[in-house]
C-alpha cells in the first residue's frame, strides 16, 4: 500500500502524470471504489488489495484528457489486458498512460465479504498472469490463490448442450429482466463508441423499449460488437441490476475467437485486432 | 383501526385464490433480484428480514415500457388503435416500506399538470400489501427521508411481524379494508394486543443527513465546487435511476411493429444519460457528468421538494448498493459542506 502510494505520488509530484485512476476505501468499510488522485494527498488514500474489483480501464476513454502529463492508473493483470486492448484499437497511445501494474492474488465477488475459494471473483478463474506484464512499474506482491468451481464455464457447457430452442427459452427469461440501464455498457473498458448504436435514433437502429424485442437487440448487437474484443473483467456482469449472466455471452465469443482464429484480445499491444485483420489461413468455408 | 392476523400459510392460500380469480400477484422473486408475477403460493416472497430486491417495484405502476397507442395505416388512412385497458385487479406482497412509500410520491408528478391515465388506473388497480422491515446495512438511509422500517406510506395493508410465523395485519386505507373483508377466510379479527409484533433484531438505519438542511444548501449552490469532485466516478448508467423507486423520468418513442404500423411508447429515460438533455443543435447544458450527478441530488432533495413538497427518495439505498463505482448518495448528501 505504501509502495503503490509513494509511486502515485512521486508521479504525480514529477507531473509524469496529470492524475492517477486508483481505488481508495470506502469509509467505515473494508470495501473499495475507483478514486481520482489528482494531488500528493490524495495519493495518499489510495489502495490496493482483493477488495479492489473495479476494472479501472474504463476511465481512459471517459475521463477529461489532461493538458499536460499522462493519464496515471492503478492495473491489475486483467486491467492491463483491457489497457492493451485500447491501446490495440488506437484509443490511447502508450505515451498517454502511466501504468501502476499491481501484483494481484485474485479478487473478491461479494465485496462484504472476505475473500475465499467459494468468494473468488469468476474472473480470478480464468486468470492466467496475475503478474501485470508491459506496466511503467509494478508493486505488491502476487500470492497464490486457490482456484474455485468454474460456474460460468459449467452453465456454458450446460447451455451448448441444449437446443437451439430450449437455448432461446434461457435467454429470453434473462433478457425480460433487462430494464435497459445501459450499465453493462458503461461499466465496460471496451465499449467507447461516442456515439452508441443503441443511442441512434435517425435511423433508430435499436428499439429503446426495454421489451423483449427491443432487449434481444441490444443485448445481441452488444455481444457481437465485442466478439473478440472482450478481455473478461466481467464488469458487465457485476454492474447489471437484474443480474443477467452476460458473461456467458462474452466468453463464448472470447473461446469462439479462440477456436477459430487461435486470437486472444489485449495480449499483445502490437497485435492487430481480430476484426481489423486479415490471415490467408482463416476460415473462409462459409462464403459462397 | 382495525387489526388481523394471519399466517405465512394463509398468505400462501390468498395467493392460490387470487390466481383462480384472475388477480395479478408481485412478490419479491427468490433471489432478491426484483419483484415479478407469481401464480402459486410455493412462490410468495414475504420476508422482513430480506434486503430490497436489487430492483424495485414501480415498474408495476409505471411500467419500464409502455405502449400508449398503435397506429396502423389503412389504404390513405392512419387509424389510431389504443392500447387494452388496464383492468386486472394486482397485489403486490410484501412491499418494504421503501417501495410501497414510492407510490404516492410518484402520484404527485403523474397527477400534476397532466393526469396519467395508465399510471392512475395501475395504482387503483393495485392494493398494497406492505411489510414491516428488520434489514439494515449500511446503505440504508429511510431515517433521513422522513420514513422508517414502519411506515405505512403507500401500503393498503401492512403486516408487522408476529411470533410463531404470524403477522399482525393492519388496515391501512379502505382500499385495503375492501381487500381484507373479500377474503375473510384469510384474516382472522384481532385486538391489538392479541398477538405481539416480534421486535426487530436489526437497529433502525441511522439518521444519516438532515433533509431541510441539505435542502438550504441546495438552494444557494447550483455552482458549487462540490460537485466536481461527488460526481467524478459516475460512468453514467442508469442504474440508479432504474432500480429507484421514485426515479420516474421517460421518453416518448415510435416504433415500428411492420411497414405498415407501429406504436408509440413511454420508456423509461435518466437524467444520468448524456443524452438525455442534449439538444438537437449538438449543445448540451449538462455537458459532463458531475453536471448530471447535481441533477439527480437537486432533483431528490430540491427541486421535487419544491414542487410537490415532498423528498424524492425513500432511502432505500438501492441506487448505492447497487453501484458498480460504490457512489453513495446518502454519503455525497450527508458530506455536503453545510
Amino acid at each position: 500500500m505504501e509502495a503503490l502510494q509513494k509511486i502515485a505520488k512521486e508521479a504525480l509530484a514529477s507531473k509524469e502524470a496529470a492524475f492517477i485512476i486508483g481505488y481508495a476505501r470506502v469509509p467505515g468499510s473494508q470495501k473499495t471504489r475507483p478514486f481520482i488522485a489528482r494531488d500528493e494527498a490524495e495519493a495518499g488514500q489510495l489502495v490496493f488489495d482483493e477488495y479492489c474489483q473495479n476494472n479501472l480501464a474504463v476511465y481512459l476513454t471517459r475521463i477529461a484528457r489532461p493538458k499536460e502529463g499522462k493519464m496515471g492508473i492503478v492495473a491489475k493483470s486483467c486491467d492491463v489486458r483491457a489497457i492493451v486492448a485500447l491501446l490495440q484499437e488506437n484509443q490511447i497511445k502508450r505515451n498517454e498512460v502511466y501504468i501502476i501494474g499491481v501484483n494481484c492474488s485474485g479478487v473478491v465477488e461479494d465485496p462484504a465479504q472476505p475473500l475465499s475459494k467459494e468468494n473468488l471473483a469468476g474472473k480470478c478463474n480464468m486468470c492466467q498472469a496475475p503478474q501485470p506484464a508491459g506496466t511503467d512499474t509494478v508493486v505488491g506482491e502476487a500470492k497464490p490463490y486457490e482456484r474455485a468451481d468454474d460456474k460460468v464455464g459449467k452453465l456454458l457447457a450446460q447451455l451448448d448442450s441444449l437446443s437451439p430452442q430450449e437455448r432461446f427459452a434461457f435467454w429470453e427469461a434473462e433478457f425480460e429482466k433487462c430494464v435497459k440501464c445501459y450499465a453493462c455498457r458503461q461499466a465496460c473498458p471496451l465499449c467507447y463508441c461516442e456515439q452508441c448504436i443503441a443511442d441512434k435514433s435517425q435511423p433508430r437502429w435499436i428499439e429503446s423499449s426495454a421489451s423483449v424485442r427491443g432487449n434481444f437487440a441490444w443485448n445481441m448487437i452488444r455481444a457481437f460488437h465485442l466478439a473478440g474484443r472482450c478481455i473478461g473483467c466481467g464488469e458487465c456482469s457485476r454492474a447489471c441490476p437484474a443480474d443477467i449472466p452476460l458473461m456467458l455471452l462474452n466468453r463464448k465469443m472470447g473461446m469462439i475467437a479462440m477456436k477459430e482464429f487461435n486470437y486472444r484480445h489485449g495480449s499483445n499491444m502490437d497485435d492487430p485486432t481480430l476484426v481489423g485483420s486479415y490471415n490467408n489461413s482463416d476460415r473462409n468455408d462459409f462464403i459462397m | 383501526m382495525n387489526y388481523y392476523i394471519t399466517t405465512d400459510e394463509k398468505l400462501r392460500e390468498l395467493v392460490r385464490t387470487l390466481a383462480e380469480q384472475k388477480w395479478n400477484i408481485i412478490s419479491a422473486d427468490k433471489q432478491g433480484t426484483r419483484f415479478m408475477y407469481i401464480n402459486d403460493g410455493k412462490d410468495l416472497t414475504v420476508d422482513a428480514k430480506a434486503r430490497p430486491t436489487k430492483v424495485s417495484a414501480k415498474q408495476f405502476v409505471f411500467p419500464k415500457s409502455e405502449p400508449l397507442f398503435f397506429f396502423k395505416k389503412e389504404h390513405d388512412d392512419l387509424k389510431l388503435i389504443d392500447p387494452q385497458a388496464v383492468q386486472q385487479k394486482t397485489v403486490l406482497f410484501g412491499a418494504k416500506p421503501c417501495d410501497a412509500a414510492g407510490l404516492p410520491i410518484m402520484e404527485k408528478l403523474f397527477n400534476w399538470d397532466y393526469k396519467d391515465e395508465f399510471f392512475n388506473k395501475r395504482v387503483e388497480n393495485t392494493v398494497v400489501i406492505g411489510m414491516a422491515c428488520d434489514y439494515t446495512d449500511e446503505y440504508c438511509f429511510c431515517t433521513s427521508v422522513g420514513l422508517a422500517p414502519d411506515s405505512e406510506k403507500g401500503s393498503d395493508v401492512f403486516l408487522v411481524p408476529g411470533a410463531d410465523n404470524h403477522y399482525v395485519v393492519k388496515e391501512v386505507t379502505p382500499k385495503g379494508a375492501a381487500f381484507i373483508a373479500e377474503f375473510k377466510a384469510i384474516f382472522s379479527e384481532a385486538a391489538q394486543g392479541d398477538i405481539k409484533a416480534v421486535s426487530r433484531t436489526q437497529p433502525a438505519p441511522e439518521k444519516k443527513f438532515n433533509v431541510d438542511e441539505v435542502k438550504n444548501w441546495l438552494d444557494g449552490h447550483f455552482e458549487s465546487e462540490y460537485w466536481s469532485k461527488a460526481g467524478e466516478t459516475c460512468l453514467g448508467c442508469a442504474q440508479c435511476a432504474f432500480v429507484c423507486p421514485v426515479c420516474h423520468c421517460f421518453d416518448i418513442v415510435d416504433e415500428n411493429c411492420a411497414a405498415d404500423c407501429g406504436r408509440r411508447v413511454k420508456n423509461w429515460d435518466a437524467c444520468q444519460f448524456g443524452l438525455f438533455t442534449k439538444h438537437a443543435s449538438g449543445h448540451n447544458p449538462r455537458e459532463t457528468q458531475p453536471d448530471r450527478y447535481r441533477q439527480r441530488v437537486s432533483h431528490k432533495f430540491k427541486y421535487y421538494q419544491d414542487k410537490f413538497g415532498e423528498t424524492l427518495c425513500t432511502g432505500c439505498g438501492r441506487c448505492s448498493r447497487n453501484c458498480a463505482v460504490g457512489i453513495d448518495i446518502a454519503e455525497i448528501v450527508a458530506n455536503i459542506p453545510m
